[in-house]
């Protein structure tokens, strides 16, 4: 939109609907809004959406921002939408294990709350206090812990979304068993705010595991790593995570060894995770390096680092991809990713998660161009493949979302119904819609 | 329509034994396992079964080309109508689409055409050590492709999830004859999630044409218990407090008395007919934690007044135990010539006054209800009975659920748990929908059929639409606008 037609009249309008804030701290690939408000209430954000709608005004839904490094280059940035005052939990039924929260709630306020009643979502977060419960919805980042849980979209039981129209759309509801019209809440999960801004979530939530322990086991190579990590995933054991880590990645999460890692969570009753912990212990030990097992803070810090290394923060001199592949064919895909930047000066580290089938791999370099080269590689292994962040001139001319996506025609019917005026940030989202 | 031209057209592409327009031969696909009383009969014009995603994209573009209506149908055991075609127009049924395409053991998937029975997927993958875990009461008959339209549940999702939980991919053909993938075998593939918004939308975005089905693990460990209890309200609450205890039951059913003599007098399953109601509730998962989890269920259950808990260990025992909850529909024929089933959920803690509701309705409306159903998720099936013939009885019928849904929607709940909306819920819908949330729905079916050519008549209730909402939009922008409205 041009400099005018933001007129004074639409500023003004729009700072008396809610507290404006300094754009130059929502930069979105280097990109500064004109404006960032923060509306007060849901009906405050539904007018701001007229307006913006009206104006034609490109608006960015924000909330932590601690994923941003997700999403194509925006085609336009004019406003800012700052949703963490809207992060009431409005309703708690802990003997129904329900909750519904707005989507500016954190995780960390969330899970406390949960928490009090021996109850929580179970998330891999490794900023709770920042992340909010709505940005890990739209961006439909969910970690290793999916293995056990699922991923968070199968935990969500309803939605309510403010359309650019203004109109308020809501699915789903406060029950955990519903097949009462449509799933409004796939439709908006992982659809990076494009469609509608999410303004509250229902969940249901999980009995908090009175324990945990992760087994570690070392290993000389990745094939063994790998053959150790499937036969648990085989096994009838039930850990709740999975995952390989390159041994030098491990230093990252406070472990140092050569070779790769396999990291296998347990979460429950005590003696049950105990137990678990021995046999997983069992099925891994053939061919191990080292074996140990971590218990309760220990082990849960390790999968907060583990969090922290596979999300979408955005990073200075490097790229961040995840590739989805078949578990069993994982190892031979970190051998592809390897492959695939030889000959660059890029460093490469992975991280494997064999519960629920995706690798990732963070690439250093000081040369843009190889980085760039590279996830041009990176982009076409695997079942599909994504740019988690990167800095912006690696993701100009690209898809950040990898190869086109089967059924981007009904994507882009839905974009054109649901945002006619291509207001919700245009351009970030798969196909640049 | 010329329908000589149509009928000629489909033949070639189905071959003979693929087109059925024989009025007598149609009867049969008038009707689904919907309530004649209450969802009608509806004859399509003309009944295809293909055996090729290719012949159903042929079959699509047919129906694009003389504007007809397109209605997909799997085993019709569906109870809300969702395979009726209202409108006439092409029923497409996809029984002979059933092959089993491949099972991957390692990675703990499955690729099957939609016409495969749910049972049977599971007792091919049984010997292997895997199961597809949705498990609704029609198992035995129903389809893997009707599962995904009415996104199935069962008794086993408490623990395990509903069908959108347990697909992963779907080969679909679209309304405007485009065939594609959705999804696959590793998560998060990018864009809108299609599968997640294909799974439960009754047929009406497309013709789902393979579907990609993760297989669970068969358990180490299973125990089944039995346990009796005085009535419904004390089954209740050790209900809760199993679930409040963090104990997740793989399973946790209950019946009340009407049922469980309807089941003793049918099949002799060894209920205790003294009881007012019964739980039954399977544990599975590793050795260790099932049988503590069993002794501190059996402890609960007799803490809140349970008279008897038996425990199944052997298979044989559980498939006992087991058999007169899956076979209590068949035995209500036992009771009264019809019955008509309820299938709605409230917050679990919701269950022992909408317990009492329908208990009161029951007296209120001289109708007696069975009551069996999936207490650990707040599913409950009240089964209505009555006699079609006898005069003035249907109509207490209709009041009777149109008052169990209303005092449902009222504690929270919903329209349905698990059976859909389709064709006899639909004008509910507005007990829990406002006209904006409806719009918003309908603009997603708009997305994928334009033309809105596919299952028409199901879901959005009767004379649904979005003209007025926009109209008062538009003024809204134009009074912002200052422009006139004319």
């Amino acid at each position: 939109m041009s400099e005018q037609a933001l007129s004074r009249q639409a500023l003004e309008h729009l700072a008396t609907l809610g507290e404006l804030h300094e754009p130059a701290s929502y930069q979105v690939d280097g990109v500064v809004p004109r404006l960032a408000v923060a509306p007060p209430s849901v009906n405050a954000l539904q007018e701001i959406l007229r307006v913006a709608s009206e104006a034609g005004l490109a608006t960015v839904p924000w909330a932590g921002g601690t994923q941003m490094g997700l999403g194509n280059l925006p085609r336009a940035f004019d406003l800012a939408l700052d949703l963490r005052r809207l992060n009431a939990i409005v309703q708690y039924e802990p003997d129904d294990l329900t909750v519904a929260v707005q989507a500016g709630c954190t995780v960390g306020e969330l899970n406390a709350r949960l928490g009090a009643h021996g109850q929580m979502l179970p998330l891999d977060c490794a900023t709770p206090d920042r992340t909010t419960i709505g940005g890990l919805v739209a961006t439909g980042l969910s970690g290793p812990r999916r293995y056990g849980y699922g991923a968070l979209r199968d935990l969500l039981i309803g939605i309510t979304v403010v359309l650019p129209s203004g109109q308020l759309s809501r699915g789903g509801g406060m029950v955990v068993k519903n097949v009462s019209g449509y799933d409004m809440m796939r439709l908006h999960y992982a659809a990076l705010g494009s469609l509608g801004v999410i303004v509250q979530l229902n969940f249901k939530v999980i009995p908090k595991p009175r324990s945990e322990r992760t087994v570690i086991a070392a290993y000389h190579g990745l094939a063994e790593a790998s053959d150790a990590a499937l036969r648990v995933r085989f096994s009838q054991l039930a850990p709740t995570a999975i995952v390989l880590i390159e041994g030098r990645a491990a230093r990252a999460v406070g472990l140092e060894v050569p070779g790769w890692i396999a990291a296998v969570r347990c979460e429950g009753p005590q003696r049950a995770v105990e137990r678990q912990a021995d046999r997983i212990a069992e099925v891994v030990r053939p061919a191990t390096t080292r074996l140990s097992i971590l218990e309760g803070h220990s082990s849960q810090q390790l999968w907060s680092q583990v969090a922290s290394e596979i999300g979408a923060s955005p990073l200075v001199g490097a790229i961040r991809v995840r590739i989805g592949q078949n578990p069993s064919d994982l190892a031979s895909l970190a051998c592809e990713i390897k492959r695939a930047c030889s000959g660059l000066a890029v460093e490469v580290v992975r991280w494997l998660d064999i519960g629920s089938g995706l690798g990732y791999a963070t690439l250093c370099s000081p040369h843009e161009p190889d980085l760039r080269r590279a996830w041009e590689r990176l982009a076409r292994l695997g079942l599909h493949a994504t740019l988690l962040s990167a800095p912006a001139a690696i993701k100009a001319g690209t898809d950040v979302f990898g190869r086109e996506p089967a059924g981007l025609g009904v994507m882009r019917a839905l974009k054109e119904t649901f945002d006619p005026n291509g207001i919700l940030n245009p351009g970030r989202f798969v196909g640049s819609l | 329509m010329d329908r000589q031209s149509l009928r000629e057209r489909l033949l070639r592409v189905v071959g003979p034994d693929g087109v059925i327009d024989d009025p007598d031969e149609l009867l049969v696909y008038e009707y689904d396992a919907s309530d004649e009383v209450f969802a009608g009969h509806h004859r399509p014009d003309i009944t295809v079964l293909p055996r090729t995603a290719e012949q159903v994209q042929e079959i699509v573009k047919l129906a694009n080309e003389f504007g007809l209506p397109v209605t997909p149908r799997g085993a019709g055991t569906g109870l809300a109508g969702a395979a009726l075609a209202v409108r006439g127009g092409i029923l497409v049924v996809m029984t002979r689409m059933n092959r089993v395409l491949e099972i991957n053991e390692r990675d703990g998937y499955a690729v099957v055409e939609p016409g495969v029975i749910n049972l049977e997927l599971s007792q091919l993958t049984q010997p292997r050590g895997y199961f597809f875990a949705p498990d609704p009461a029609s198992q035995r008959a129903c389809t893997i492709g009707g599962n995904v339209a009415n996104n199935s549940g069962g008794p086993h999702c408490l623990k395990y999830g509903v069908t959108s939980n347990h697909i992963l991919g779907l080969e679909v053909v679209l309304p405007n004859g485009e065939r594609i993938w959705t999804g696959g075998p590793a998560p998060e593939s990018p864009g809108v999630d299609l599968t997640g918004v294909l799974v439960g939308s009754e047929g009406t975005l497309g013709i789902v044409t393979k579907v990609m089905v993760r297989l669970t693990r068969v358990p180490e460990t299973v125990n089944v218990l039995l346990a009796a209890f005085p009535d419904l309200e004390t089954a209740s609450q050790a209900t809760s407090s199993i679930i409040a205890a963090g104990i997740l039951p793989a399973a946790l059913e209950m019946m009340d008395q009407l049922t469980i003599q309807a089941v003793e007098a049918a099949f002799h399953a060894g209920y205790p007919q003294d009881a007012g109601a019964v739980l039954l509730i399977e544990l599975d998962g590793l050795t260790e934690i099932v049988v503590e989890d069993a002794e501190r269920v059996a402890a609960l259950c007799h803490q809140y007044g349970a008279r008897e808990v038996r425990v199944a260990r052997t298979p044989r025992e559980r498939e006992l135990l087991w058999l007169g909850r899956k076979s209590a529909f068949g035995a209500m024929g036992r009771l009264s010539p019809n019955y008509y089933l309820v299938d709605t959920t409230v917050p679990r803690t919701r269950l022992p006054s909408t317990m009492r509701t329908v208990e009161e309705l029951s007296r209120e409306y001289r109708l007696r209800i069975a009551n069996v159903f999936h207490a650990g998720d707040g599913n409950l099936h009240p089964l209505i009975l009555f006699d079609r013939l006898r005069p003035g009885e249907v109509e207490r019928v209709l009041r009777c659920t149109t008052d169990i849904l209303q005092y449902c929607v009222d504690v929270g709940g919903t329209l349905s748990g698990e059976h859909g909306i389709g064709f006899e819920k639909r004008d509910a819908m507005t007990l829990i929908f406002t006209t904006e949330d409806l719009c918003a729905m309908a603009g997603l079916k708009r997305s994928f059929d334009p033309r809105e050519l596919f299952n028409p008549e199901k879901i959005f209730p009767s004379g649904f639409s979005c003209a007025e909402v926009n109209a008062v939009r538009q003024q809204a922008i134009a009074q912002r606008l200052g422009i006139e409205f004319v």
